[in-house]
């Protein structure tokens, strides 16, 4: 279809207008990242006078984000780990209603959604299982066959020609090996999807471990930076440095798999 | 059928089927209901200590008259996050949508970074903001300044909260715009040319052609938004920690139950059902007038 110049140089002024209410801020946030304290404190807006490196490194130092970042990474990798398999043990027989009652446990996974915050019964019972304030029980406590990966991989399964699953039986494959060998490499795209998502609801958590991890050897790196925050609250070009250390590992995740994101976020929405 | 043999083998799938559903009965659904029966007890998070059965007391004690003024002020703004965030984040991630869809030159860099908050997360989406707004000389204080006034951004009574909505709409418009590109992209662009062959174009080819096809993708842009902005508060735990006016029903929860020298299971779990049946009530209504608009189109 045809599209007048004006309206596409008007969609131009607006997309461009809008990018840079997102790449302002973040911008500034590198420059101020860059800055010494006299610096900053002198003009917080100018442009930074030099590239800074050793702020990085006072940072990660002064934080302690090398403790942090091994429990984010401990605790994400996991966790997301434990959630995929999970979640395709829970969505294949559902989607393919090789259970019974599939269709009632389906709406029982879904609404939770509805129900009542969780929240207090749920840290009596870590409390009472001697998890509180441990790995172990946090693992647990992320991992879900229920949640966004669930709800998309039923969606991805449904599209995967049932035929396939009986050809695989014919030739002796069984429903363990099936859904390992035949069925994980089919879901791919979709993989890589619940990958990303899953990954970012655990990194980016701070309420769970403001409840449920009072220690500070055992918090993630979210935790870790509002911390930092509380203690240099007057160090914005330290706390810039300890924002980026936090944001650098997930935008690089995300620069890998982002094409799988529009595709995926779709699946498992409009499924649901 | 299950092709994968019988007997014992029929059981695998079962078994496997079995440890999710544990999971979830054991700390997501049992915990939900027993927040029901925690509401009518005294229980707190002191160990050890005796509860018990106290009726409608907690209930009460959230509207009694001492401090009735707060909790509403805590009910009305949650409903206020909640529209405005629900409204604005939909209009505008669908609006930047139809233009990304309209094939701009660096559409996907766009879409990658209208998404990046999302994967920032919340702490550093709102450390982010809580540098631009430093009253003390931040780009935000500058502009004001340049118009010959000033403000304390997320430590002003009168603006914190509009200013918490601001981000939460910041953080997650690319996540409802990225729902809607997906729902613009299977409409086939015939249609449109069959409508501007009769005449049909901008607003009238929105109404009549856009909006009606993306149906599926707006009930579930609007039952998320509603339900997640219902129930979120870990921005206003980052931005202000509650003061300057900003605690919602869904922050509350936390802070009767968690907040520094508050531990009062019994009353945080009767907010958390009045805040339950804000969620339920308002979502079914939302789903009842979305699930009728798609069967009419």
């Amino acid at each position: 279809m045809k599209q007048s110049r004006t309206s596409r140089t008007i969609s131009y002024i607006i997309v461009l207008l809008m990018l840079a209410l997102y790449v302002f801020p973040l911008f500034y946030l590198f420059n101020v990242s860059m800055k010494t304290q006299t610096e900053y404190l002198l003009n917080p807006v100018a442009l930074t006078e030099g590239i800074r490196l050793e702020n990085f490194a006072e940072a990660w130092t002064k934080g302690s984000f090398s403790q942090y970042m091994w429990n984010s990474v401990l605790y994400t990798g996991m966790s997301t780990l434990l959630t995929l398999i999970l979640s395709i043990f829970a969505a294949f027989p559902l989607a393919r209603r090789y259970v019974k009652f599939s269709t009632l446990i389906y709406i029982f996974f879904l609404i939770s959604m509805y129900l009542p915050n969780p929240l207090i019964p749920q840290f009596s019972l870590i409390n009472q299982l001697g998890l509180y304030n441990t790995q172990t029980g946090y693992i647990l406590l992320k991992t879900t066959g229920t949640g966004i990966a669930f709800l998309m991989f039923v969606g991805y399964i449904k599209s995967v020609s049932r035929e396939l699953d009986e050809a695989a039986a014919m030739d002796g494959c069984g429903y363990t090996r099936y859904l390992f060998t035949i069925l994980v490499p089919l879901m791919k795209p979709i993989l890589a999807t619940g990958i990303i998502l899953t990954a970012i609801g655990v990194w980016n958590d701070i309420i769970g471990p403001t409840i449920y991890l009072s220690d500070p050897n055992y918090q993630p790196v979210t935790k870790g930076l509002f911390t930092f925050y509380g203690q240099y609250m007057n160090n914005w070009p330290l706390l810039a440095c300890g924002i980026l250390i936090v944001t650098l590992p997930l935008v690089v995740l995300y620069v890998a798999l982002q094409r799988f994101i529009v595709g995926g976020a779709m699946a498992g929405a409009v499924k649901s | 059928m299950y092709p994968f043999g019988k007997g014992k083998a029929r059981l695998i799938p079962y078994l496997y089927l079995s440890i999710p559903l544990l999971l979830y009965v054991v700390f997501g659904f049992g915990p939900s209901l027993v927040t029901v029966l925690f509401s009518f007890t005294d229980a707190t998070g002191v160990r050890g200590q005796e509860w018990s059965f106290i009726g409608f007391e907690n209930y009460k004690t959230f509207f009694g008259a001492s401090n009735a003024g707060d909790r509403l002020d805590a009910i009305g703004r949650s409903l206020y996050f909640a529209f405005a965030v629900v409204i604005i984040q939909n209009a505008v991630g669908l609006f930047m949508a139809i233009l990304i869809n309209k094939k701009l030159r660096g559409d996907k860099l766009y879409r990658a970074v209208f998404f990046l908050p999302v994967v920032l997360g919340v702490t550093v989406s709102g450390l982010i903001w809580q540098l631009v707004a430093n009253p003390l000389g931040g780009p935000a204080q500058s502009l004001l300044n340049f118009f010959g006034t000033s403000s304390n951004f997320f430590g002003d009574y009168n603006i914190a909260f509009e200013l918490i909505i601001f981000v939460q709409i910041w953080m997650y418009m690319g996540y409802s715009m990225t729902i809607f590109l997906a729902g613009l992209q299977t409409i086939p662009s015939d249609l449109y040319e069959a409508a501007y062959m009769d005449g049909a174009s901008g607003w009238k080819a929105f109404t009549n052609i856009t909006f009606p096809m993306i149906a599926p993708s707006f009930t579930v842009n609007m039952l998320l938004s509603i339900i997640g902005a219902l129930q979120t508060f870990d921005i206003i735990y980052v931005l202000t920690g509650g003061k300057f006016n900003t605690t919602t029903l869904a922050f509350d929860v936390y802070a009767t139950a968690f907040g520094s020298g508050s531990a009062d299971y019994g009353l945080a779990s009767a907010v958390a059902m009045i805040q339950f049946l804000f969620v339920f009530t308002i979502s079914m209504i939302a789903l009842f007038y979305l699930r009728k608009r798609e069967v009419e189109v």
